[in-house]
């Protein structure tokens, strides 16, 4: 039976794997490709999990996909980026039952701390098949073409899907799921699956490594053969020697861009990686030169740069090395912009717009109203100054500390970083008490190797963990610190206090709607020598609210004009949504549609002018 | 025929469930739909923007382009703003007259110009533009939640296109069963707010 539903990109690939017959999907949330994980919850049979990190998704996938079933790891790019050190074994073995990798870009960093383009690592690094959908609807129908091709190849196929396709929604037609999935089984074969050093007697004594890396090489035409064949890639006919090329969501802006044009250029759209040589070349039979389009890097410009000059191939090439901007989104201003200049005769009807002349404000996103994070950054910020530390802060909610007005956290890089960056600066000698920032979704991601690492060291570093018992910022994932699986079972809960114990840390806990508790412990921390840890544990104010529990009494919060000087310790060093500063009357004011009762800035202010 | 609608407002008004409700209603009448969403981070507190492409033919893009949608809906006076020259200056906008300061605004950094000022400025940009205090409304229903509600009765009124009782039976289908009772009185309320033309 088929059924037509208006969802979102996440759910469509979710779809498509469910269809395809998916067995095993593990991920670690990230925007945009969180959802996809959650949108495969509840279907019989099909075990769907939070890892602790992308790396043990993956692995994990790999081992049921050794054992003839299908698997799905689900990430974001940073996620690849762990990844990859697997990536470069797996590529070597093959797989089994297919394993379709799901690595989810976001050009122009909408919800990242960085931009990049995984196409790269995954196909040029590892020499793997990747797919770059233009729609939800293509999205689906790749990932189940992509788990039949992993099996008839051996290799790990890979959907690199941009955030407009994640988060774009659109009507997808949702077809039956599998009534059986096949069984799982397991033979040993230890020429493929011992990834080792060692010399093979069938190849006169050449190193695996060597040999593997052989049948690698041998299946690229087998996928070059398949892509020419394959329905995501065709030519569309057009007038003129320019011709473009759309790669992915590339594809919809040119699309887009014909409505404005006099004249329809020739066209091809690509969805493959390796690229349909032959199609290539004929694209290009009669054209002087073609523009490309893609998210974000000039990848696909680099092979048909290079397929150009192995054939002799005269034809200009251009696209994102510089003709298209070569950093952030996509959009149809740089598309219609690079056509005009690429061929000047064709004409451009766009509608005209007035501009403003208005000052438009830039809002940055802070933490919630009521957050727990704001006690102990606060606490935080009191010790930072009269002690002149410093602080390395981490992925997650806790890192708007480190915008304005907080700014508190001096360094941000990426899951788990924090605390070996704050190691560093402590041994480099500078003389000055170390912190560290982390929450405990990013702790358990892989920041408790840091952790480790400092005790084993002795490092004199304090490392404050963010324990909101969950993965806030992408929707509340449960991780091994909230006691229940992604399914909503209960299960064991990391111990922290006892973690810190085996390694004989010193730890505090503390209540981060104490400021005051917090600061002694921050302060006991910092005169102690060697690694320490202070464990902030609230739940999530957010998702505690969405429950009905309460973790703090609300009450209503009142400002003394009388006793307020205008000092703004409140905003600067708190940085309540709630809170303004009123330049008039130099003095602040407490806004009560926006106050939510947490009264944490009654301990901020000095005069007690907040009651 | 195509209709193109983008929603503007800060993350947690509500941008998404309207979305939805416009959408559902859109493919209800055998339309395509493509939308986009800000979801993730800028969740918190940032500015978040919802693109809705309805059409009778093909849509290719998620993302409506400069001066392409027919409807403006802002949830707050700035980030309507910043998202204007999306709409056609022949199109229909409608606000609802709520500010929200940023960071630097409540730290005396930047300036969140005057009421005055913004409509005058959406007001030269597009004559076609509805102001409703749809967030005071809601806030006096019970809860400013229901502002995304308020706002959908208004916009039945004001755009034919969207009907009416269909609108109110996505509203009630779309909300969890406690927040169904008021969700539709918002509703029904928000429709009031516009005057008969």
């Amino acid at each position: 039976m088929k059924e037509k539903r208006y969802v979102m990109g996440d759910t469509a690939i979710a779809r498509g794997a469910l269809e395809a017959g998916v067995r095993v999907v593990a991920g670690y949330p990230g925007t945009p490709a969180t959802e996809i994980v959650e949108e495969c919850l509840g279907v019989p049979g099909v075990h769907v999990e939070w890892a602790n990190n992308e790396k043990v998704a993956f692995e994990l996938c790999t081992g049921a996909s050794l054992c003839h079933v299908r698997a799905m790891p689900v990430m974001k790019h940073n996620g690849t980026n762990v990844v990859t050190d697997f990536l470069m074994h797996v590529n070597f073995t093959g797989i089994r039952g297919g394993l379709v990798l799901i690595s989810a870009d976001d050009p122009g960093g909408l919800s990242s701390q960085n931009e990049e383009d995984t196409r790269i690592l995954v196909h040029q690094y590892a020499h793997l098949p990747v797919f770059d959908p233009c729609s939800p609807q293509e999205a689906k129908a790749m990932v189940k073409e992509a788990f039949d091709l992993s099996e008839k190849t051996e290799l790990v196929f890979c959907l690199r899907p941009v955030t407009r396709v994640c988060h774009a929604r659109g009507i997808i037609e949702f077809e039956d799921l599998p009534k059986e999935l096949p069984a799982a089984h397991y033979e040993p074969d230890r020429e493929r699956f011992i990834m080792s050093g060692v010399e093979v007697p069938k190849f006169g004594g050449l190193k695996r490594p060597q040999i593997r890396h052989r049948w690698l090489n041998e299946k690229q035409p087998l996928l070059q053969e398949i892509m020419e064949e394959s329905p995501y890639n065709w030519i569309e006919k057009g007038k003129g020697k320019v011709g473009l090329v759309g790669c992915g969501m590339g594809y919809t802006l040119i699309k887009e861009a014909e409505q404005c044009l006099d004249q329809k250029l020739p066209l091809l759209k690509l969805g493959t990686l390796p690229l349909p040589r032959k199609k290539v070349r004929e694209f290009v039979k009669s054209l002087e030169k073609v523009v490309i389009y893609e998210e974000t890097e000039p990848f696909v410009e680099g092979l048909f740069k290079k397929i150009f000059h192995e054939e002799k191939i005269e034809v200009e090439v251009l696209g994102r090395s510089g003709f298209v901007p070569s950093d952030g989104e996509l959009n149809l201003q740089m598309v219609l912009e690079t056509i005009q200049k690429a061929a000047p005769g064709v004409k451009v009807n766009q509608p005209e717009v007035p501009t403003l002349d208005i000052h438009i404000p830039i809002r940055t996103r802070t933490q919630c109203v009521g957050c727990n994070y704001r006690g102990i950054l606060n606490a935080l910020k009191q010790t930072v100054r009269k002690y002149k530390g410093i602080v390395a802060g981490d992925i997650g909610c806790h890192d708007a500390g480190s915008f304005r007005p907080i700014e508190l956290q001096s360094t941000i890089y990426c899951m788990g970083s924090s605390v070996p960056m704050a190691s560093g600066m402590a041994l480099a000698g500078i003389n000055r008490p170390v912190f560290a920032f982390i929450g405990d979704s990013t702790f358990y991601h892989n920041g408790i190797l840091g952790l480790m690492n400092a005790a084993t060291n002795k490092i004199n570093v304090n490392v404050i963990l963010g324990e909101n018992t969950v993965t806030a910022m992408t929707g509340f994932q449960p991780h091994p610190g909230t006691g229940v699986t992604l399914a909503g079972e209960k299960t064991t809960k990391v111990d922290v206090p006892k973690l810190a114990q085996s390694m004989g840390i010193s730890y505090r806990v503390v209540n981060p709607y104490d400021i005051k508790q917090c600061r002694e412990a921050l302060e006991a921390a910092v005169k102690e020598e060697g690694p320490s840890l202070i464990v902030s544990s609230m739940p999530c104010y957010l998702l505690s609210t969405r429950r009905g529990q309460k973790v703090f009494e609300p009450r209503e919060v009142v400002l003394n004009p009388e006793r307020c000087n205008g000092c703004m310790i409140c905003i600067n060093d708190f940085g309540c949504p709630a809170i303004s500063f009123n330049k008039q009357e130099k003095k602040v004011s407490i806004d009560p549609m926006i106050c939510v009762g947490c009264a944490l800035c009654v301990d901020v202010c000095k005069r007690g002018a907040i009651l | 025929m195509k209709m193109d609608v983008v929603i503007t407002g800060v993350g947690g008004q509500g941008n998404i469930f309207a979305s939805l409700v416009i959408s559902q209603s859109a493919m209800n009448k055998n339309l395509n739909v493509l939308g986009a969403e800000t979801i993730g981070a800028a969740q918190r507190g940032g500015s978040v923007v919802s693109h809705i492409r309805i059409s009778d033919g093909t849509i290719y893009s998620p993302l409506i382009s400069r001066g392409q949608a027919d409807l403006l809906i802002g949830m707050e006076f700035v980030e309507m703003l910043r998202h204007i020259r999306l709409l056609n200056p022949k199109g229909t906008y409608l606000l609802n007259a709520m500010r929200i300061p940023t960071v630097l605004n409540n730290m005396g950094l930047d300036e969140y110009p005057a009421n005055e000022e913004i409509l005058e400025a959406a007001r030269k940009y597009c004559p076609n533009g509805y102001v409703i205090e749809a967030s005071a409304l809601a806030k006096k229903l019970g809860n400013i939640q229901m502002t995304n509600v308020v706002m959908l009765g208004a916009l039945v009124k004001i755009m034919p296109f969207f009907d009416y009782q269909e609108i109110k039976w996505l509203i009630n289908a779309n909300s969890p069963e406690r927040f169904k009772e008021p969700n539709v009185q918002g509703f029904e309320e928000g429709y009031e707010l516009i005057e008969n033309k």
